[in-house]
């Protein structure tokens, strides 16, 4: 001890062996008015705060100080987050919703809490602190096994040398020990801070190289480490591609898949034509109506689809076999005949209504079909095949016959009930361009015209001669509305087979409804007529 | 003088007036010391290389399958429509309830001064970290595209110009699961750093003190150290304690919230916090059955602890299956069809074997455990705890898979059948467990010295305070 020097002096430390011993040891030291004490133990010793008069800790204020930053910040980022800043709708419910906030709101003051209490912890304690001068007496060691240690600073205002130890020996302290300042640096080795300097500036560069990407153009490709699905070798419907040995973009449909619709009722219920008649004069054209609406095909592949690309007759089906959905509505012509239209055009409108492209032998009487109307309701014009398109595309088409055997008869038993539900699927799916009344007059029509929309073919009205039932059967009616014309989308997705028919005996009660003599009124109901002015 | 007083070895007799010894034999301070030092000082033993050589490869193949899923996609998955969660998320369920027991015994323990916690909480509290790691890792791979798995958080993005969700109980369980981990690490690792400082008072090589000196932050047990750490400590609990009813409350809502049959019920919280908890002390039974009888901790980790663990096993398994109970009740109760279904079809339907096999481990093999013989025999409780976390395993299957694959349209019902990748993934991150748990016994002290000195000398006191009567 001929180095104790009273400068290098920084304390006095004394050991114990019991926590007992080192209480009264404390309390003695206390006592007798050191107040730069403090006792080192392996583990935390009840009593000793008292012992030694250490004040209590401000820590938990720091944690609560912790919570109630988690608790704001948690909110205010949700509200604004989800209310303000990208307000989420979702199923009406309130942007700024707090109970659906609570448990990131709980989690995060938690955490800030817990981070308020830990961190707090070491701030307080000065934490971490490698140097220390106790550190140098290697009894101290001890400190963390079994030892308890009582120590007097040299700071202490009471401190003189003698005294302390004799204070420290009367305490029953044993091994007394002067612990010297520690003179050696506290900085941290040159090998430390070198090496977490060069980490420190090559951890910049990634971010430099990305910061400088950001606002660099490049005329190089992007960088993809994973593709994403961006390079996908997927191809358009109707095209051909190598993802499969067949060539084909469209997959068929599995064998043995059953016709969703069509094999309740035979051929004539879905295409309203009668197909027995149709097969004396066109068997060809029977036969396809037989295999998309009656019953499963033969054989896997039907005649005349070519693997790639699939003829023009089936426009809205892929080229399967055994398409679910009935396609449009088969054009007279064999596939062979017609001229091959582009794709695209294919599923919303089909190229023309029937085209029935073998030249008639008859007179040429004018067709049943489309007198379009202009959007008054006057007397019809006279039937020009689709006055209004064709003077928009095409020159005057000639005027051809259709030899179709259209079913003349609703295959529906017209009830009452059979009327009201096609009205009700008349208003849903049809007034909208046609009108309630059927006059062609819906909203859609209006405001086409109104905004004089030049691609628009004002729908046809109901009350034209050329569609009563003796020149537009029931069959082809149906048709129509399966199957679309001009405009007009087919709406065999959306209506029912039975619900079209109740659509095609509604507008024959429609038509009736304007064009009806006194005698077709019940006896019972003549008196509430109202003759015209 | 440190020397405890000499017990008997039961010390699983309550005698009224008396406090049960929680340290056996003639313990002193420095023996604790000794006991637990020795493990991490002294080479590893055969076994030790031998555990640690089959779990590292588990762990490595681990690794190689979530490169192999990044690089193939997540369709290496079992994961088929409809059932798009599959073994992931059932091994992240899994896995979160582990965790449970860990900050139960270090926290709500430690709030109902039930000291015998002293000894198995640091392993415990490993253990929670851990088994967090290894349930983190199944989410985030589970995103698909895990290289944007940051987009969960809620930063001032430049490529989606959106935030997340919040109301959503998917992000609500990445706060929960990430808060859960970071306050479990900072528990673990503060509890840790008297310890750590006695390991570096202890090391004799300079790296090694140095090492160890870094990690214990300088402590030196200072009384006023001591007096903010222990409020730290006590703070630290209160918080962590409705923390971890909360996260797998959470984790619950991710199907409580949803309209899938068999999982919108109310009862989802409270029936998986106690499947948690349940989990969790069986794999905390699990770890510490071999390491205290490898590791010659008897006497510190005693048959009482065993005891009270058990105990505890069976209260939790009780109570899950009063759940188990409760759900066919409701669904009854409730006369919703397709939930009556969903629990018919969870009994009797395809995966009969996954519902009976999770009832028989979970609910009727801790029943054994209402013997106190049974209770005591560390090989018999070892086993049930392995069958209670192959029970807990399936629950979790039962809840995920048999909900999902049929829900309420019979078309688009499908089978589930795991893949290679799946059963290499569950295996692994087993792998990963048990590689960081043997790294954990190897380098960081296993028991609490601290507070187990504490505990001793509170004994000792006892014991002088009897003697003097």
């Amino acid at each position: 001890m001929s180095a104790e020097n009273a400068k290098h002096i920084h304390g006095y430390m004394a050991e114990f062996t019991s926590v007992d011993a080192l209480l009264a040891a404390c309390r003695r030291v206390r006592d007798a008015g050191y107040t730069k004490t403090d006792a080192y133990t392996p583990f935390p010793v009840h009593g000793i705060d008292e012992a030694l008069g250490i004040k209590p800790t401000a820590l938990p204020w720091i944690a609560l100080g912790g919570g109630l930053t988690g608790t704001i910040t948690a909110i205010s980022m949700q509200i604004w987050m989800n209310g303000i800043n990208y307000p989420y709708i979702i199923s009406g419910k309130p942007y700024i919703s707090l109970p659906a906030f609570i448990p990131v709101t709980f989690e995060l003051t938690i955490l800030l809490a817990s981070f308020g209490a830990f961190f707090g912890m070491l701030i307080l304690n000065k934490l971490p602190r490698f140097s220390n001068p106790l550190f140098t007496n290697s009894r101290f060691d001890g400190a963390t096994d079994d030892k308890f240690f009582l120590y007097i600073a040299a700071d202490d205002p009471r401190f003189k040398a003698d005294g302390v130890k004799r204070l420290l020996t009367d305490a029953g302290g044993g091994a007394i020990d002067a612990v010297m300042d520690d003179e050696s640096s506290d900085k941290l080795p040159r090998a430390f801070v070198t090496i977490a300097g060069v980490l420190a500036m090559l951890s910049i560069v990634p971010l430099l190289i990305a910061a400088r990407m950001r606002v660099t153009n490049s005329s190089s490709p992007r960088f993809h480490i994973f593709y994403d699905m961006d390079f996908s070798p997927a191809k358009d419907a109707q095209k051909s591609t190598t993802l499969f040995a067949d060539g084909r973009a469209m997959r068929t449909d599995v064998p043995g898949t059953v016709i969703h619709s069509g094999s309740e009722f035979g051929p004539d219920y879905y295409s309203g034509i009668d197909v027995d008649a149709l097969a004396k004069i066109d068997p060809a054209r029977a036969e396809r109506l037989v295999r998309f609406n009656g019953q499963l095909p033969q054989d896997g592949e039907p005649t005349g689809n070519p693997p790639v690309t699939p003829p023009a007759d089936e426009p809205v089906t892929p080229p399967a076999d055994e398409p679910v959905t009935p396609p449009a509505d088969e054009p007279v012509t064999p596939p062979a005949d017609e001229p091959v239209t582009p794709p695209a055009d294919e599923p919303v409108t089909p190229p023309a209504d029937e085209p029935v492209t073998p030249p008639a032998d008859e007179p040429v009487t004018p067709p049943a079909d489309e007198p379009v109307t202009p959007p008054a309701d006057e007397p019809v014009t006279p039937p020009a095949d689709e006055p209004v398109a064709a003077t928009a595309e095409t020159p005057a088409a000639p005027a051809v016959v259709d030899t179709t055997p259209w079913l003349t008869e609703n295959p529906l038993e017209v009830t009452r009930a059979t009327l009201e539900k096609g009205q009700t699927q008349f208003n849903i799916y049809c007034a909208v361009c046609h009108g309630q009344n059927g006059r062609g007059r819906g909203l859609v029509n209006e405001r086409a015209q109104k905004i004089q929309a030049t691609s628009w073919v004002p729908p046809s009205s109901m009350h034209q001669p050329q569609l009563y039932d003796d020149k537009y059967p029931d069959g082809k009616l149906f048709s129509t509305i399966s199957n679309g014309i001009r405009k007009m989308p087919g709406y065999s997705s959306q209506i029912k087979a039975a619900d079209r028919w109740a659509i095609v005996a509604y507008v024959r009660a429609l038509q009736l409804s304007q064009n009806a003599s006194e005698e077709d009124v019940p006896l019972s109901a003549r008196d509430a007529i109202v003759p015209a002015p | 003088m440190a020397i405890a007083v000499t017990n008997s070895l039961d010390n699983t007799v309550e005698r009224p007036g008396d406090r049960a010894p929680l340290v056996l034999g003639n313990t002193t301070y420095h023996n604790i010391t000794e006991s637990v030092c020795r493990i991490a000082e002294t080479p590893p033993s055969k076994l030790w290389f031998f555990g640690f050589f089959i779990a590292s490869s588990l762990a490595t193949m681990f690794g190689l399958l979530i490169a192999y899923l990044l690089y193939m996609g997540v369709g290496v998955w079992g994961n088929r429509s409809p059932v798009f969660w599959g073994w992931p998320i059932v091994n992240f369920v899994f896995w979160v309830g582990i965790g449970h027991a860990g900050t139960l015994i270090s926290a709500i323990l430690f709030l109902f001064r039930q000291e015998w916690r002293t000894s198995i909480n640091r392993a415990a509290e490993a253990m929670t970290i851990f088994a967090v790691v290894c349930a983190g890792t199944f989410p985030g791979i589970h995103v698909g595209r895990a290289w944007l798995a940051f987009w969960l958080a809620p930063y001032p993005s430049l490529n989606l110009w959106m935030w997340p969700q919040f109301r959503s109980p998917l992000l609500w369980d990445v706060f929960a699961v990430s808060t859960y981990g970071t306050v479990s690490l900072l528990f673990w690792y503060m509890g840790m750093i008297p310890d750590l400082a006695t390991f570096r008072d202890r090391s004799k090589n300079k790296w090694r003190r140095m090492a160890y000196g870094i990690l214990s932050l300088g402590w030196c047990g200072s009384s006023r150290h001591w007096m903010r750490y222990e409020k730290a400590y006590a703070l630290l609990a209160a918080l962590a304690a409705p923390l971890v009813l909360s996260v797998h409350t959470i984790v619950s809502f991710d199907f409580a919230v949803s309209q899938v049959p068999g999982w919108h019920t109310t009862i989802f919280p409270p029936y998986f916090v106690a499947g948690a908890i349940f989990s969790g002390f069986a794999m905390v039974l699990t770890l510490m059955i071999p390491a205290r009888s490898i590791f010659k901790l008897e006497h510190l980790i005693t048959i009482r602890h065993l005891d009270n663990m058990c105990k505890i096993i069976l209260a939790t398994g009780t109570i899950v299956g009063l759940a188990y109970g409760t759900e066919f009740f409701i669904a009854w109760y409730g006369q919703v069809p397709a939930e009556q279904f969903a629990f018919i079809n969870r009994a009797f339907g395809p995966y009969w074997w996954a519902y009976w096999t999770m009832v028989t481990c979970n609910v009727v093999s801790p029943q054994l455990f209402w013997f106190k013989r049974l209770r005591n025999d560390p090989k018999l409780i070892f086993i049930i705890t392995i069958f209670v976390n192959i029970g807990m395993w399936f629950e979790r299957f039962v809840i995920v898979v048999t909900s999902l694959s049929r829900d309420y349209l019979p078309s688009a019902w499908k089978y589930f059948s795991p893949t290679w990748v799946d059963w290499g993934m569950l295996v692994g991150s087993f792998g990963l467990f048990f590689t960081l748990f043997l790294l954990f016994c190897r380098f960081m002290p296993v028991i609490n010295m601290a507070e187990t000195k504490a505990t001793l000398s509170h004994q000792l006191r006892h014991a002088n305070e009897h003697a003097s009567h």
